[in-house]
């Protein structure tokens, strides 16, 4: 997207904006645009369309702004603009004058689609960085959306709040500036966690991505909401299959038939190249590919853009394992189980916490154990820290545990070792 | 890469090394794609010190003999476009700073991680020829983002996926030959119709196990796609549409000063790449004779 900085580059941008606001003694207005049910348009019409979309708006955007004030993107469907000396009559107009051109119908999927955005205004006040800047004009957009979106709202510059939000944008930004020299570096690493049959045999372990930001461990669904958010997913992504790969490759090297499961995330999975990237994966490790399975959630297994389905169904006819992961914390009804490729289907820790006071829990977990099984997929608890969990999970006929309870996440070395102790093969 | 060269991996030797070279190979299958080296890792490592030492980066690459006449023969090479002379390693470390030297050690690496037998020498050959001229081109064309050692650096890695294919999949081989003679499909696409995946996909993945830039992992992914240099329709960064174009137009003046090749690329790619670089066909054979010295001294 031509014209636009890129969302790491966002403090920096900013940061020289303010010195040459300062030195100019003139102000520095913010405009944050984010388009109104982005999630809809890419749930209903798929990512390629949705792109053309947003190519769109960010057209028009650019058209507005044009050479007043600097442009930056700030997540898939979130675009700011930078403008010295724009003072709030002038910003207003902008704005009124984005959303008419926005509203203007543009082709998508053979109909015409008006889309529509949020946008929040405010301006640099003397106490502000740039993150609590940017943050203030992301919490104007929130509020715009708030009233219904097609809006735009304001906040007057002000003293810089510690809320959690302006908190969680400030780590956002601080996990990403480390994902990107992680990833120039190679100072990732990928650990990994034993899922455990209940004859007390391996069914396999799941890859987990380690990255310290600061010192402290960052959480794996942290990271790749982040590097979902800024593209570098995609990258990260093949690298872990890759790496995964390699450990499963290396556990086979040692007698060990144990699978390894990667997780897979919606970007990886839209890519018209998965296949081909999973393909390469397999043949550069030269594992056979029931030697890895992929983890997804639910909302993937029930993504009815073509992509995503023909990704499921190759991966599913080549061999590769397909996992529903989290399950019970999304919208998949049972009805539809019949219908996914899956080979196996693991019950997020969420339900397995409520054991084994909670019958209900209970119960639902040993009848959807059950049908899964009768479908022909393994059923795993995720989750599991404790013996009278591990213990209704049993008793619920669930085929396979995972959990602090039998092991945490450690690297492939401290795997190796932990197997050969075990002596399971 | 030379339609005779890719031939040439293709008529595989049964001489008196062969047994030899079938022990290498037994070797070498054990492994999956070569693992990044070691040293790659050591000289990250140093650059997010604060203050990254150059002499301990010396020292490590300087204890790998082979490496370390590499990185001077390499840097001293009119491929860098070094004015100065590099005598030792603390040369080339001071010259091409820390960066630089880790991509152009993943490059002198690369070949040494493959198998270096038989009918692979010349694929490398042929590379190592491709990558010179890259090199020398990127400065020839002078545009700004386009850095000599990095088009030289992807000029090596670029085709590294072909190998790769050759050593894993039964049937490779016919489906490169078919891919070189195609005058209408991309080559990946030809790859694609036999095989689960391409050359370039391979390439990329291992691009990205060592560690190289964004732009270089992309432009290995895209380099037979025609859209990919589109400027307007594109969604590669400019410098990998500029890598791409350096070295197809890199591959293409050695074809055409060697002579005899039947690799389609430039009658699909050619018009797509000239302009990137600011070049037309007057300028292209304005370049014939400072690239044929190139060839000569990679020779």
């Amino acid at each position: 997207m031509t014209g636009f900085h890129l969302r790491s580059a966002a403090p920096r941008v900013v940061a020289r904006l303010f010195v040459e606001a300062e030195q100019a003694g003139a102000s520095l207005c913010v405009l944050w645009l984010d388009l109104d049910r982005f999630r809809q348009v890419n749930d209903s019409f798929g990512y390629a369309e949705a792109d053309a979309v947003i190519a769109r708006v960010a057209g028009r955007f650019r058209s507005v702004v044009g050479e007043r004030g600097t442009l930056l993107r700030m997540g898939s469907d979130e675009f700011v603009a930078l403008l010295p000396a724009v003072d709030t009559p002038d910003a207003e107009r902008m704005a009124g004058r984005l959303l008419a051109l926005i509203d203007q119908p543009m082709p998508l999927g053979g109909m015409l689609f008006r889309p529509a955005v949020s946008i929040g205004i405010t301006w640099r006040h003397a106490a502000d960085d740039p993150l609590s800047l940017l943050e203030r004009a992301d919490r104007a957009m929130s509020e715009a959306k708030a009233q219904g979106g097609n809006r735009f709202a304001v906040i007057a510059a002000e003293p810089p709040r510690a809320t959690s939000g302006a908190r969680a944008a400030r780590q956002d930004l601080e996990i990403e500036g480390v994902l990107h020299v992680s990833l120039a570096t190679g100072d990732l690493e990928l650990h990994y966690q034993p899922i455990i049959r209940q004859d007390g045999s391996v069914e396999a372990v799941e890859a987990l991505m380690r990255c310290a930001v600061g010192g402290r461990q960052v959480s794996p669904l942290q990271l790749v909401a982040v590097a979902e958010k800024t593209g570098l997913i995609v990258r990260l992504g093949e690298w872990i299959l890759l790496q995964g790969a390699r450990c499963a490759a290396r556990l086979r090297e040692q007698g060990y038939r144990t699978k390894v499961a990667i997780n897979v995330s919606r970007l990886q999975l839209c890519s018209a190249s998965f296949l081909s990237v999973l393909h390469a994966a397999l043949i550069c490790t030269r594992l056979p590919a029931d030697a890895i399975e992929l983890e997804l959630t639910e909302s993937l297994f029930m993504d009815v853009s073509p992509v995503v389905q023909a990704n499921l169904r190759g991966a599913h006819e080549a061999g590769v394992g397909l996992a529903i992961d989290d399950f019970g914390t999304g919208y998949s009804s049972l009805a539809n189980l019949k219908d996914l490729p899956a080979t196996k289907l693991k019950f997020d820790r969420a339900f397995i916490s409520e054991l084994p006071d909670d019958r209900r829990a209970f119960l639902i977990l040993g009848a959807i154990t059950r049908l899964a099984g009768e479908l022909g997929m393994v059923v795993v608890a995720e989750g599991v820290e404790t013996a009278e969990q591990l213990a209704a999970c049993e008793a619920a006929q669930v085929d396979a545990t995972q959990g602090f309870l039998h092991a945490r996440p450690m690297s492939e070395e401290a795997l190796l070792l932990w197997m050969r102790t075990r002596r399971t093969r | 890469m030379d339609a005779n060269e890719k031939d040439a991996l293709i008529d595989v030797g049964s001489g008196g090394r062969a047994a030899v070279e079938t022990a290498l190979e037994k070797n070498l299958r054990a492994i999956d794609i070569p693992p990044r080296p070691l040293i790659i890792d050591r000289i990250r490592s140093e650059m997010l010190q604060d203050e990254p030492c150059f002499r301990r980066v010396g020292q490590l690459i300087n204890a790998d003999v082979g490496l370390a006449a590499g990185l001077i023969r390499t840097a001293s090479s009119p491929s860098f476009g070094l004015r100065a002379r590099v005598r030792s390693v603390a040369d080339a470390l001071m010259l091409l700073g820390l960066d630089v030297t880790s991509r152009a050690v993943a490059a002198i690496s690369l070949r040494r991680a493959f198998p270096n037998s038989g009918h692979y020498v010349r694929f490398w050959d042929a590379s190592a020829r491709i990558a010179a001229l890259s090199g020398w081109l990127a400065q020839e064309v002078g545009l700004p983002g386009l850095h000599a050692a990095d088009a030289y650096t992807f000029g090596l890695f670029r085709d590294c996926g072909i190998v790769i294919l050759l050593r894993r999949l039964p049937g490779y081989q016919q489906t490169l030959a078919r891919a070189n003679l195609d005058a209408k499909r991309s080559f990946t696409a030809v790859e694609q119709a036999d095989c689960p995946t391409d050359h370039a996909v391979i390439g990329a993945l291992m691009a990205v196990d060592w560690w190289l830039p964004d732009d270089m992992c992309q432009a290995i992914r895209h380099h037979h796609e025609r859209s990919a240099l589109a400027p307007a329709a594109s969604e590669l960064p400019r410098v990998s549409r500029l890598l791409i174009a350096v070295s197809q137009t890199a591959e293409h003046l050695l074809q055409e000063l060697r002579g005899a090749s039947r690799t389609q690329e430039w009658v699909k790619l050619g018009d797509a790449c000239l302009p990137l670089l600011g070049l037309d066909e007057d300028g292209l054979r304005s370049l014939h004779a400072g690239a044929t010295a190139i060839i000569d001294a990679a020779e």
